[in-house]
């Protein structure tokens, strides 16, 4: 995109973010400055914001591996919320055992979060129900499915708010630096993204993907095993996503609770839009979003402006991106 | 009117409102899966409109002229400027979660307390008009695509644009109208849910339900009368689940909230593949 | 400079996409009263021109008047309401919606609300007034024949009685006998003092029934005349003029038949999926070239994409012996196989890729990472030796010109060489400098060893070919004719008449 477009892109966002905070009654500047200080203002808020960019990079990814290869995957939500559940029910079967209680949810999340898609390429193969359906459907499912896990058999007995058991202390992933939430989680996701980068450009297969993904049906007729690397890309996309629910429990949470997520799904595919769907774009884009997330509750904190602004910020910019750019088909 | 039929059209009744106007959408050539978002921010208004004092049928009204306002905007973004409407609807989702629960959280402040607003009064039929009228909707609009000239066009648009814009009308007016009244009938489905059902405001009302919405519209294969039967099962079902809930048969509550989903999912995988779907869906306006 | 007699008259015309210049001080001049030819090569403006004369584009620069007074620039209505009306070549009409749906969508006195039985009515009218018939009020007009379509769209735009009807390219998909019934009525038209501009491609069709021509070549207006003072021969020298030939052409002399050597291609009994005839059968010596010719809409298509796999099929296919699973497109090339579809744009290329990606899509050079100094210097090779025109290697195939891509097509299925290439179309949409080269590339290949369907829609092409020709009529083939058959037969018999 051109600079000028960007800028106005940039601006109109910011511009748009400042209305919100003066009617909630505060100075663009003094949330301005809470915002910042929330997100990077000390090794905590540093800590705060590489925490929550792990969920958000490796969604992000999830929707630029499905998106590029024509696959709308929009249920990356219910995806992530597989793969924290299925963190949550493997992780506590090892109490003694930390290293084989993260080997187990690293290796139950992602296969969670890749059979929480399989039933909408199912679907979109055999049936043609299109995955942007399929999917936001599946979200539901497995909201529902969340609520009922750590009200039954998942539940904690100890204490009264619905969650579930929680895994051993000595499972969940040790902080980088005192004081901080940040763990290897978000060195894992970075890695991914930049193996996810590689693979996309440089490798046959991610030629194949692209190719299906910008022509299906001239792949097709080309040769290309079109509904194999669309399944692929789907179950892929799926298992990050699950991976990240997963992360959210080993780094963060150490057990799953009703709601779990705060959109970060449907945030992590306007961080891939933001990034032009592209692995990088999208990974910085996600972090973009995490310093917002990690700043707002400073921003109500300390100057009364509600949370929430960290949701409705991404989907300004994206909308402002969508206004700029026009027309253009990623699909 | 039996309890459980009573609560089955009340049920019913916002997404027949719903999905009419997605229906109308898309047989104009767009679609707009921020429907949700849409119907949420019609609950916000018509509860925001009940809070300032206005009687009910003002919080409909509100409602309907926001949900315009949203409609124009959608149409501005999707079919203006020819941008990806999956995209588009997809961040509409965020945005009005975000923003009505911003807005509703300056409104409440902290309080944890349950706001209440007046609900619409019974009418002719022991239901309120709107619920009445809803549904009437998806009659009106067949009629209206079958017989007036402007249906036709509409229709036109959403198969052949192409040859639309040959006879000199635009597209993009065609569908942009079809999103100004799409967003009316959005937004009245989550007011009337807001002014019936629950008569509250909480984050995420809607619940889904413009998802599911978007659903009938396929398993109609977008035909605006094979939308009451549809629209009548999903409310139907829930009904039965909260009478079967009220005698302690009911299914686990979590299964209850996944079953539309389920339903849902279901009857588009035995729907045949696909068929009935307006040819240029979802292409930018010529 | 402007004609008083002019019905429609467009000056000095200039349009550019970006930095394609389409028309660059075009002109045309339509009279009252005459059927008027609009010629020129692929890429030449035609389409262009008739759309801003519509009041569909605007153009860059120029003037449209209608009768001496000037239109609005890029104002269709204001087009509509001065009697300016096109049937442009895509589709005009709604498959899904019935015939008197159609035709009510295109009547511009069409009351605000109308009851079905009016609207049946209305069909039943035009049929009368046009004395053609237009199939059952109710049916779906996706369902019906494109000939019936055709006449659905023209009695349609009729309805409005215009004063300049222009025609895109309207026999391209209609029979001979079609195409003469279909000049019959615009003569009758012209005769009663309104105007008539024809776009077409067809010199034949020009020389018959047109009574002046206009001649675009690359924007520019080249000749306009009275169609008795000049011949088809002059003509066509001008739309070949200052373009490449290719020095390679020349009928293939097919081998005789060696009854030991496998046939490159055997299908039997293969019925396609939406075929409404009977299954075919057909053979394709390897080192041999078998053309299919039809008019579109008759199952040729059907059967060649049918036999790349790209649609589902029952029956049998045996490529050099291996049988092939209908509807597998990995099976068909992993048996040899290569296919050039008629839809090169969606099926053939991959428009966001480069010209390298596109080349080596299946096997790009390197295994588990992509060897990038290797794949750019074996495109450079290849388009080099395919005579494609473009940037350099990593171009992206969507910025080709349609010749470009289609030779870049060409040169991704021809090496290496396929025991069988089906081409769908081939020259479609190209000017003849590039189809003379493309039919050249694919008789080479057969001299090569391959064996060579085609699949064309124009006769003039099949006897250029040389190769043995089967007319598909309706699903139904007709035996191998030899491809110094009359053109004559060749017409009847794609109108499915005795030969």
């Amino acid at each position: 995109m051109r600079p000028a477009a960007v800028a106005a892109v940039a601006a109109g966002t910011l511009a748009a973010a400042a209305l919100l905070v003066l009617a909630a009654g505060a100075s663009p500047a003094d949330a301005f400055v809470a915002l910042l200080r929330g997100a990077l203002g000390s090794s905590a808020a540093l800590g705060e914001t590489l925490a929550r960019s792990t969920g958000l990079v490796l969604t992000a990814l999830g929707a630029v591996v499905a998106f590029r290869a024509g696959v709308l995957n929009i249920g990356l939500e219910g995806q992530f919320l597989a793969g924290a559940a299925a963190a949550a029910a493997a992780g506590p079967l090892f109490p003694d055992a930390p290293l084989a209680a993260r080997a187990a949810v690293l290796l139950a999340a992602p296969l969670a979060g890749a059979l929480q898609a399989a039933p909408a390429a199912w679907l979109a193969e055999r049936r043609q129900v299109p995955a942007v359906l399929s999917t936001i459907l599946l979200n539901l499912v497995a909201a529902a499915g969340v609520t009922w896990l750590v009200r039954g058999p998942l539940r904690d007995p100890s204490g009264d708010y619905p969650q579930s058991r929680a895994l051993a202390e000595a499972a969940l992933l040790p902080p980088l630096a005192a004081g901080s939430r940040a763990t290897a989680a978000v060195l894992l996701a970075l890695l991914l993204a930049a193996a996810a980068a590689f693979v996309l450009a440089r490798t046959p297969i991610g030629l194949a993907l692209r190719a299906v993904g910008e022509a299906p049906r001239a792949a097709r007729a080309a040769g290309l095993p079109d509904v194999r690397l669309r399944v692929g890309a789907f179950l892929s996309s799926g298992a990050l996503a699950g991976l990240a629910g997963g992360l959210e429990v080993l780094a963060l949470t150490g057990r799953l609770y009703d709601p779990f997520t705060a959109g970060v799904g449907y945030t992590g595919i306007a961080a891939a839009l933001l990034g032009g769907m592209s692995t990088i774009g999208g990974a910085a884009s996600a972090l973009l979003f995490a310093a917002l997330g990690a700043g707002s509750s400073a921003l109500q904190r300390d100057a009364g402006v509600p949370s929430s602004l960290a949701s409705i910020v991404p989907a300004l910019a994206v909308l402002a991106l969508l206004l700029a750019r026009g027309e253009r088909r990623e699909r | 009117m039996t309890g459980f039929i009573e609560i089955a059209l009340l049920l019913a009744a916002p997404l027949l409102l719903a999905a009419t106007g997605e229906l109308l959408l898309e047989r104009a050539g767009s679609i707009q899966i921020g429907l949700e978002g849409t119907m949420l921010f019609g609950a916000w208004v018509a509860f925001a409109a009940g809070r300032a004092g206005l009687p009910a049928w003002g919080g409909l009204l509100s409602a309907a002229l926001a949900g315009l306002g949203a409609g124009l905007l959608f149409a501005l973004f999707a079919v203006v400027r020819r941008a990806d409407p999956i995209l588009v609807g997809t961040v509409w989702n965020l945005l009005a979660l975000g923003a009505t629960a911003f807005a509703y959280r300056l409104g409440a402040g902290e309080t944890g307390s349950v706001l209440e607003v007046a609900t619409l009064p019974r009418g002719l039929v022991g239901l309120p008009d709107a619920v009445a009228a809803s549904f009437l909707a998806p009659v009106v609009l067949h009629l209206w695509l079958t017989r007036t000239r402007a249906g036709l066009r509409l229709s036109a648009a959403g198969e052949n644009p192409e040859a639309l814009r040959s006879l000199g009308l635009s597209v993009v007016a065609v569908r942009s109208g079809a999103a100004a009244a799409s967003g009316v009938l959005g937004a009245m489905g989550g007011a009337v849910l807001v002014l019936t059902v629950s008569p509250t405001f909480v984050e995420g009302v809607t619940a889904g339900r413009g998802f599911l919405a978007l659903a009938l519209v396929v398993f109609a294969r977008w035909r605006p009368l094979a939308l009451l039967p549809a629209a009548l099962l999903l409310g139907g079902v829930t009904a039965l689940q909260y009478r079967l809930q009220a005698e302690g048969f009911g299914l686990p509550y979590a299964l209850f909230l996944a079953l539309p989903g389920l339903v849902a999912l279901g009857a588009l995988a035995l729907a045949s593949a696909r068929g009935g779907a307006p040819k240029a869906l979802g292409s930018p306006a010529p | 400079m402007s004609d008083p007699g002019a019905a429609l008259e467009l000056n000095g015309i200039r349009k550019a996409f970006g930095p394609v210049t389409a028309l660059d001080g075009a002109r045309l001049t339509v009279r009252a009263g005459e059927l008027h030819a609009l010629l020129g090569e692929n890429g030449a403006g035609k389409s262009t021109l008739v759309a801003i004369a519509a009041g569909l584009l605007r153009a860059d620069a120029g003037e449209v008047r209608r009768d001496g007074a000037l239109l609005p620039a890029a104002d269709a209505r204001a087009a509509r309401r001065a009697g300016i009306a096109l049937l442009p070549q895509h589709d005009l009409l709604v498959e899904a919606a019935t015939v008197a749906d159609n035709l009510a969508l295109l009547d511009p006195a069409a009351p605000p609300f109308e009851s079905a039985g009016a609207r049946r009515a209305r069909v039943a009218r035009l049929e009368e007034r046009l004395g053609l018939e237009l199939g059952p009020p109710g049916a779906r007009v996706g369902e019906l024949p494109v000939g019936v379509r055709q006449r659905i769209a023209v009695a349609g735009i009729l309805q409005a009685d215009p004063g300049v009807l222009v025609l895109d390219e309207p026999t391209a998909v209609l029979s001979p006998r079609e195409t003469s019934a279909l000049f019959r009525s615009l003569r009758a038209r012209v005769a009663t003092g309104r105007a008539v501009l024809l776009i077409t491609h067809r010199l034949a069709e020009v020389f018959e029934g047109a009574d002046r021509l206009t001649l675009l070549s690359r924007g520019r207006t080249l000749l306009e005349a009275e169609v008795s003072s000049t011949t088809p021969e002059a003509v066509g020298a001008l739309l070949l003029g200052g373009a490449e030939v290719s020095s390679r052409s020349g009928a293939l002399r097919p081998d005789p038949p060696d009854g030991e050597r496998v046939p490159a291609l055997a299908v039997d009994e293969l019925l396609p999926a939406g075929a409404t005839g009977p299954p075919a059968s057909l053979a394709v010596p390897a080192g041999a070239a078998l053309t299919l010719l039809a008019v579109d809409g008759n199952g040729a298509d059907l059967v060649g994409s049918a036999i790349a796999g790209v649609r589902p099929a029952r029956g049998r296919i045996r490529l050099s012996g291996r049988p092939v699973p209908p509807g597998d497109p990995r099976a068909f090339r992993a048996a040899g196989g290569a296919f050039i579809p008629a839809d090169r744009r969606a099926e053939g290329l991959v428009p966001g890729l480069s010209l390298a990606e596109n080349l080596f899509l299946r096997r790009p050079p390197g295994r588990f990472v992509i060897d990038r100094a290797a794949l750019a210097a074996a495109a450079d090779d290849r388009l080099r030796r395919f005579g494609v025109r473009a940037r350099g290697p990593w171009a992206k195939a969507g910025e080709l010109s349609g010749g470009n891509q289609q030779k870049l097509l060409l040169a991704r299925e021809l090496e290496p060489l396929p025991r069988l290439l089906v081409a769908v179309h081939p020259t479609r949409g190209l000017d003849l400098a590039s189809s003379s080269d493309v039919r050249a590339r694919l008789l080479d290949a057969a001299r090569a060893g391959a064996g060579v369907l085609v699949v064309t829609a124009d006769p003039e092409e099949a006897l250029e070919l040389g190769a043995p020709i089967r007319v598909v009529y309706r699903g139904a083939l007709s035996p191998p004719l030899a491809a110094t058959t009359p053109l004559a037969e060749l017409g009847r018999r794609m109108a499915g008449l005795a030969p």
